[in-house]
C-alpha cells in the first residue's frame, strides 16, 4: 500500500472506532511521556549543557579517601590544594585541570551603604574557566597571574550583579565579599543548579580565600578537581598517569602514615552523577541494570495492553484482510502494512507524549530534577538547552518504534495467518 | 450461569490471555511497589528520637583574610571565646527558646565522625558492633532538637547531664546483646580508648539518621575545651512556636550590627524543613518515582480493561439482548461483566502470588524488620495490590458495562 493509503486507512479506523483509538493513543502517549520524563531526569545529570558543555570529556575527582597504613581511621572528603596539585593538576595528558571548592558556601556580598546580598559562593582556580564554558556578558575571567599573585578577584552572575549594583556592566568595580574588598573581573549568565560542578552565584579567586590553605588530616581540605581530556579516548591514559602521580605523592607523604585509596577515581560524568557517598565506589552496572528494568516495565506493560486492543481492532477487519489475501497479497506484506499503520498512531501518540513531558519538565522542575544531596536550597532552573537534546528526540523515536513492534507485531502475525476461506467469511479463526 | 461464564472466557482465550499476562506482570510489579511503601511507611512512622519543627541553622563564616577587618591576632582560643559569645547573643533573642553549638551533629547533616564505645568494667561483654557517630555538642543541643531519654527523661534533664560532662548514648546500641542501655545509667563507659572514661547520664531514644532509616547509633558528648569549640561549625536554634515567623529575615537584619564578633560573621539562616527535604531527597525522589510507577500501572489496567470490554460489549450486543429478552435484568448484565474481569484477575493473581513469594524468598524486595517476608507483611501487601487492581478493573469495566445495560433488546434484535 502507498503511504497515503496507509494514513487514510488509519484515519478511517480511528473515526470508526473512536473509543478504542482514544484508549490506544492515551496509553501510548502516557507510556512515551513517562519514558521521556525518565530519560530527561537521567539526561540532566549526564548530557552536556552550558557551562558543563564538555561533560563527555570530563573526569572528576571530588573526594579523597585515605586511611592509615594499618587500615584504621578512614577519612573521606575533599582534598587540600597540595594534594590536588601533586596528584591531579600536574598531569600532562589532559587539556586542562581545575581545583575548586567542592561545595558552595553561603557568603555575604555588598557595596558600601547597601544591605548584604546572600549568595552561593565557590572559590575556584583560574583553569576553572577553561574546563567549564561560562558565557561572559561583561569583563573576563581571572587569569593565571591573578591566581599566582592571590589577587582578590571575583566573577558574579548577572542576577547577582543586578541585585548588588543594579546593572550588569560592573567589571572592574569593587565589591565586599565577607567584608573583604574584591574586584569584579567578570559577569556571567546565571547557571542552573543542575550543573552541579559549575553552579554558584559568585566565584572567587581561590588563592585569595581562606579555603586555599584550609586542610585537615594534612592531605584533606575543601577542594575537588575536574579534569578536561582532549577526548574520551584519553581517559585510560589519564588514569595511568594519575596512578603514577598517586604513587609518587603517597611516597612524599610517607611521614604522615596515610595511604590514599583511589576507588577507581577519577570518574566520568555518568559515574560521578551517582557517586553520592565519598567512601563507597559507585555501582554503575547495577545502576544501569535498574534503569533497564524501569524502561522495560514502562514499555512492556502498555505494549501488552495495546496488543490486546490491536488484536480486537484487527478482528473486525478479517474480511478486509481476506480480500487482500485472495488478490495475491503476501503475508509479510500484510504484517508490514499493519505495523506501519500502527506506527502512524504510535508516532502521533509519541509526539503528544513528548510534548507533554517537556511541558511537565518546565512546570515541575523542582519536583522532577531536584538533586539528592544538593548543596543549595535554590530550585533547579531548566531551559531548552538542558531539557532538549537531539538525543532526547532520538530516544523518543526509538522507544516509539519498540513500543510499536511490541504492540502490533504479534497481532499482525496472527491476523496474517487467518485461513482464507474463514477470513472471507469474516470469521477470525 | 457460572459455567457459561467460564465457557465464554475460554472462547475468547486469545484476548483473555493478553489480559491475564498484563495483569500478571502488573500484579508482580505493583506488589513490589506496595511492599516498598509498606516498609517505608512502617519506618517513617517509628519515633524519630528528635524534633526539628521550629528549628533553624545559623551559618557563620570567617572574615576573608584580605579584608581590612580581618584580625590576624585572633587565635583559636580567642576565637572560641567569640563563638561562645555569638551563641550567647543568639540565645538572648526573644524568639529563641534554645541554641547550641555542635560539630557534625545536627539531624539530617550527613557528615559524621566515628567513635568506639566500651563498657569500662567489662570491655569484652559490651562494645559497639558497627559504626557509632560521635556528636560533640553544647548542652542545650538536646533542648534544641528535643531529644528524650529512653526512661522518660526530658530534654531539660538531659541537658543538665551534659553540663555535668556525662555522656548520652542511644538506648539500643548494645541491643545485639539484648542489653537496653537505660539499665546502665550512671555506669562508666570508655570512648575510643581507656583514657577517655565517661559516666553515662542516660540512654536516649535512638535519634534516627533520617526518616527513612532505623539506624542511629549516637554518643552525645559535651564540648570540653576551646579546641573543640573551634571545630564546631554549626549553630542551631529552636524558636518559640508562637514567634516562628520572619525568623530568617529578622536574624539576617541584625547580623551586621549584632553578630559581627572578632573574625566571625553570620552569613545565612536556613530552616530545618529545607535541610531535611534536601538531605532526604534521594529517598523522597525514590518515593516519588514509585508513586508515579504505581499510578502508571493502575492507569494502564484501567485503559486495558476499558478498551477490551468496550470492544466485547460491542461484539456481544445481540447476545446481551437475547439474555435481556429472556428476563435478565440490567444488574445481572453488569454483574456478569464485572465477574468476568475479576475472574481474570484471580487467575492472574495465583501465579503472581507465587512469584511474589519467590522474590521475597530470594530477597529481591526491601529489607525490613530483619527480613524480606513476614506473616503480616507478605499477605497484607499481596491483598493490597489485589484490591488496587480490582478497583481499577471495576472502574475500567464500568463504562462499557453501563453501555451494555442500556441495550434495548427490541432494537438490538431487529436485524436477526
Amino acid at each position: 500500500m502507498k503511504l497515503t493509503t496507509i494514513f487514510r486507512s488509519t484515519w478511517f479506523q480511528m473515526r470508526h472506532q473512536p473509543v478504542l483509538s482514544i484508549v490506544t493513543i492515551a496509553g501510548t502517549a502516557l507510556s512515551i511521556f513517562l519514558i521521556m520524563i525518565v530519560v530527561m531526569m537521567q539526561e540532566v545529570t549526564t548530557a552536556p549543557f552550558a557551562p558543563e558543555s564538555n561533560r563527555y570529556r570530563l573526569l572528576y575527582y571530588s573526594f579523597l579517601s585515605s586511611s592509615y597504613e594499618d587500615g584504621d581511621g578512614e577519612c573521606n572528603g575533599p582534598m587540600a590544594y597540595t594534594t590536588a596539585r601533586q596528584m591531579l593538576l600536574s598531569l600532562q595528558t589532559p587539556e586542562a585541570a581545575t581545583a575548586y571548592q567542592g561545595i558552595v558556601t553561603s557568603a555575604a556580598l555588598s557595596i558600601p551603604k547597601s544591605p548584604n546580598v546572600k549568595v552561593d559562593m565557590r572559590p575556584v582556580d583560574n583553569n576553572y574557566w577553561k574546563v567549564f564554558d561560562f558565557t561572559f556578558i561583561d569583563g573576563a575571567p581571572f587569569t593565571q597571574a591573578d591566581f599566582d599573585a592571590g589577587l582578590p578577584k571575583i566573577v558574579i552572575t548577572e542576577s547577582i550583579a543586578r541585585k548588588v549594583f543594579g546593572t550588569t556592566e560592573v567589571a572592574g568595580r569593587e565589591i565586599l565579599v565577607n567584608l573583604a574588598p574584591f574586584t569584579v573581573s567578570g559577569v556571567v549568565k546565571d547557571v542552573s543548579t543542575l550543573a552541579a560542578k559549575a553552579y554558584a552565584q559568585a566565584w572567587t579567586n581561590l588563592s585569595a580565600t581562606n579555603t586555599f590553605e584550609q586542610s585537615w588530616n594534612t592531605i584533606h581540605g575543601m577542594l575537588s578537581v575536574a579534569i578536561l581530556a582532549n577526548s574520551r579516548d584519553d581517559f585510560d591514559k589519564i588514569r595511568e598517569e594519575y596512578e603514577k602521580a598517586h604513587d609518587k605523592y603517597e611516597d612524599e607523604i610517607k611521614s604522615t602514615g596515610r595511604k590514599i585509596k583511589s576507588l577507581s577515581r577519577p570518574y566520568d560524568q555518568e559515574t560521578e552523577a551517582i557517586a553520592f557517598a565519598s567512601n563507597i565506589e559507585p555501582d554503575l552496572p547495577g545502576e544501569r541494570r535498574s534503569r533497564l528494568i524501569v524502561y522495560l516495565i514502562l514499555l512492556i506493560v502498555p505494549a501488552i495492553n495495546l496488543s490486546a486492543m490491536t488484536q480486537s481492532r484487527l478482528k473486525q477487519r478479517t474480511a478486509e484482510i481476506g480480500v487482500r489475501r485472495s488478490f495475491g497479497c503476501t503475508r509479510s506484506r500484510i504484517i508490514l502494512d499493519i505495523i506501519t499503520e500502527n506506527l502512524a498512531i504510535t508516532v502521533i501518540a509519541g509526539i503528544i507524549g513528548l510534548i507533554l513531558s517537556v511541558i511537565f519538565g518546565y512546570l515541575c522542575n523542582n519536583l522532577l530534577f531536584a538533586q539528592p544531596f544538593s548543596q543549595t536550597m535554590n530550585a533547579p532552573a531548566v531551559d531548552s538547552s538542558i531539557l532538549l537534546h537531539w538525543s532526547t528526540f532520538g530516544w523518543a523515536m526509538i522507544f516509539c518504534f519498540i513500543l510499536n513492534i511490541l504492540s502490533s507485531g504479534l497481532p499482525a502475525i496472527n491476523a496474517s495467518r487467518t485461513g482464507l476461506v474463514n477470513a472471507l467469511n469474516g470469521r477470525a479463526n | 450461569m457460572n459455567k457459561k461464564l467460564f465457557t465464554q472466557i475460554k472462547n475468547e482465550w486469545r484476548t483473555n490471555l493478553w489480559l491475564i499476562i498484563e495483569l500478571l506482570v502488573v500484579s508482580v510489579v505493583l506488589w513490589y511497589i506496595v511492599d516498598f511503601f509498606y516498609t517505608k511507611i512502617s519506618v517513617r512512622t517509628l519515633p524519630r528520637g528528635f524534633n526539628t519543627e521550629h528549628c533553624y541553622r545559623i551559618d557563620f563564616n570567617y572574615v576573608n583574610i584580605k579584608s581590612p577587618e580581618f584580625n590576624p591576632d585572633i587565635n583559636d582560643s580567642i576565637n572560641a571565646v567569640h563563638m561562645r559569645e555569638l551563641l550567647d547573643r543568639i540565645s538572648r533573642r526573644p524568639e529563641v527558646e534554645a541554641a547550641s553549638l555542635s560539630q557534625n551533629s545536627y539531624p539530617y547533616n550527613g557528615s559524621n565522625s566515628g567513635i568506639w564505645v566500651y563498657y569500662a568494667d567489662d570491655r569484652d561483654t559490651l562494645q559497639n558492633d558497627g559504626y557509632v557517630v560521635r556528636r560533640w555538642v553544647t548542652p542545650d543541643f538536646v533542648r534544641v532538637f528535643r531529644y528524650t531519654g529512653a526512661a522518660g527523661e526530658t530534654s531539660e534533664q538531659l541537658a543538665e547531664m551534659l553540663k555535668e560532662n556525662k555522656i548520652l548514648i542511644n538506648n539500643d546500641l548494645f541491643m545485639y546483646r539484648g542489653v537496653e542501655l537505660k539499665d546502665y545509667a550512671g555506669k562508666k563507659f570508655a570512648l575510643d580508648d581507656t583514657t577517655m572514661i565517661h559516666t553515662l547520664g542516660a540512654a536516649i531514644t535512638t535519634p534516627r539518621y533520617s526518616d527513612y532509616q532505623t539506624w542511629g547509633s549516637t554518643v552525645l558528648i559535651n564540648v570540653l575545651n576551646d579546641r573543640q569549640v573551634g571545630w564546631c561549625g554549626e549553630l542551631c536554634i529552636r524558636v518559640k512556636p508562637d514567634m516562628d515567623h520572619d525568623v530568617i529575615e529578622n536574624i539576617m537584619k541584625d547580623a551586621p550590627s549584632q553578630y559581627r564578633i572578632g573574625n566571625l560573621m553570620v552569613t545565612d539562616v536556613v530552616s530545618f524543613d529545607d535541610i531535611r527535604d534536601n538531605f532526604q531527597r534521594l529517598w523522597s525522589n525514590q518515593e516519588r518515582n514509585y508513586y508515579a510507577g504505581m499510578g502508571f500501572l493502575l492507569f494502564n489496567i484501567f485503559l486495558g480493561l476499558l478498551g477490551t470490554f468496550w470492544f466485547r460489549t460491542q461484539q456481544r450486543v445481540s447476545e446481551i439482548a437475547i439474555r435481556k429478552a429472556n428476563g435478565a435484568t440490567s444488574t445481572d448484565i453488569f454483574r456478569r461483566l464485572i465477574s468476568e474481569g475479576l475472574l481474570l484477575l484471580v487467575v492472574a493473581t495465583i501465579p503472581a502470588t507465587l512469584i511474589d513469594i519467590g522474590l521475597s524468598w530470594y530477597g529481591y524486595n526491601q529489607w525490613f524488620d530483619d527480613g524480606y517476608m513476614g506473616w503480616v507483611r507478605t499477605p497484607a501487601t499481596i491483598l493490597i495490590s489485589f484490591a488496587l487492581m480490582a478497583l481499577m478493573i471495576v472502574l475500567g469495566i464500568l463504562i462499557p458495562a453501563r453501555r451494555a445495560m442500556k441495550i434495548k433488546p427490541a432494537v438490538a434484535l431487529k436485524d436477526e
